[in-house]
């Protein structure tokens, strides 16, 4: 939790400001915060899935319906997803927003995180655009710009959420 | 269950489920055979035809009923299919979404891929969607009717043991953009 004190909180209001019509996901610890607040947050439902392909799944059912979902998962949850994303969110060119907090990071070097990310390199940002964000200090209006991009390039766009060495001192 | 000659086929099973409601629920089918026989029982608009990966169309049909929840969803898997995403019935019993139910067709197969026996063939769905849905709010497919489906709470789970079919499911012959055009139509 006091991983990410401030930064989950703006995350929330920048997802807010996106009005989805459902945010879903599998929780991270840079994510916590930001879950718990979409929990208790009135504007939309959090569905918290069990799997992380899952969470894949539940916003192709709302972005086929035209609404906007939001997906939150770690770097491991969205290496797990690959193939619905694959075959569900490029092959219908559906437009929803994945926020994955990238993991093993130069600031964040647990020995379990190392691999995930390099897979992360490996597999993710070959097939799907990937856009880089301090997960310390994120811009109001990511999450709207966000679905503008997804939504004129008619496929998902994965936000990467790090932690970036100095970005403590910083905030 | 022996003796499979004398259970319904898929298209008929999803046929009769379709009709237990008294208006056409939004019907999320998985890939495989689900979407060739959901097509076979009768295309609609409010069809959703899952391209996959297999398993999918519950959680597909979790995330439909979220943002329509003034419309019923029915969510089509095989067993083969279910078994994949077995923990997406997790996710529904705790979401507790009040439109959505789960059709669960077993016909201990693959039916797609050379009906290669499925390693739930001596599985019993009606314990497994009990221990998530309850006694009350999973049943099987020949002991409803319209009037009992109508006053069971959702989520729910319909078990339909089915006959393994001789051949393939007929093709679907729609595109994903076609899919989703037509559906975001009727979704709207």
């Amino acid at each position: 939790m006091a991983e990410q004190a401030s930064g989950g909180d703006r995350l929330f209001r920048s997802i807010v400001a996106a009005k989805p019509k459902l945010v879903t996901g599998v929780p991270d610890g840079m994510l916590a915060q930001t879950i718990m607040l979409c929990e208790a947050s009135p504007d939309f439902p959090y569905i918290a899935c069990a799997r992380e392909e899952e969470c894949i799944g539940v916003a192709c059912g709302a972005a086929m319906a035209g609404e906007r979902a939001i997906v939150m998962v770690q770097n491991a949850g969205l290496l797990n997803s690959l193939g619905a994303f694959a075959t569900m969110g490029l092959r219908y060119g559906l437009p929803f927003v994945i926020i994955v907090t990238n993991r093993g990071a130069l600031a964040d070097p647990n020995g379990y995180d190392i691999e995930k990310r390099e897979a992360f390199d490996a597999g993710v940002r070959p097939m799907a655009r990937v856009f880089d964000f301090d997960a310390s200090d994120l811009p109001d209006d990511l999450i709207p710009a966000a679905f503008k991009w997804a939504e004129a390039a008619r496929k998902p766009v994965i936000l990467a959420l790090e932690k970036r060495l100095g970005a403590e001192a910083a905030a | 269950m022996s003796d499979l000659s004398n259970l319904p086929s898929q298209q008929d099973a999803i046929a009769a489920a379709l009709a237990l409601y008294p208006a056409r629920p939004f019907a999320v089918s998985d890939i495989g055979s689900q979407i060739g026989w959901l097509k076979a029982a009768g295309h609609d608009s409010r069809n959703l035809y899952v391209s996959g990966p297999m398993g999918l169309a519950t959680s597909v049909a979790l995330g439909l009923a979220a943002v329509r929840p003034n419309e019923q969803v029915l969510a089509i898997a095989g067993d083969g299919a279910l078994a994949m995403n077995l923990t997406s019935l997790a996710t529904i019993a705790g979401a507790k979404p009040k439109n959505l139910a789960i059709l669960l067709v077993d016909n201990r197969v693959y039916e797609f891929t050379a009906s290669v026996p499925t390693p739930t063939r001596e599985l019993d769905w009606l314990a497994v969607g009990r221990a998530f849905f309850g006694a009350d709010q999973c049943m099987r497919l020949s002991d409803l009717t319209p009037e009992r489906w109508a006053s069971i709470t959702r989520p729910s789970m319909i078990v339909a043991d089915v006959a393994p079919a001789p051949g393939k499911p007929p093709a679907l012959g729609l595109t994903p953009a076609m899919i989703r055009l037509e559906f975001l139509k009727a979704s709207r």
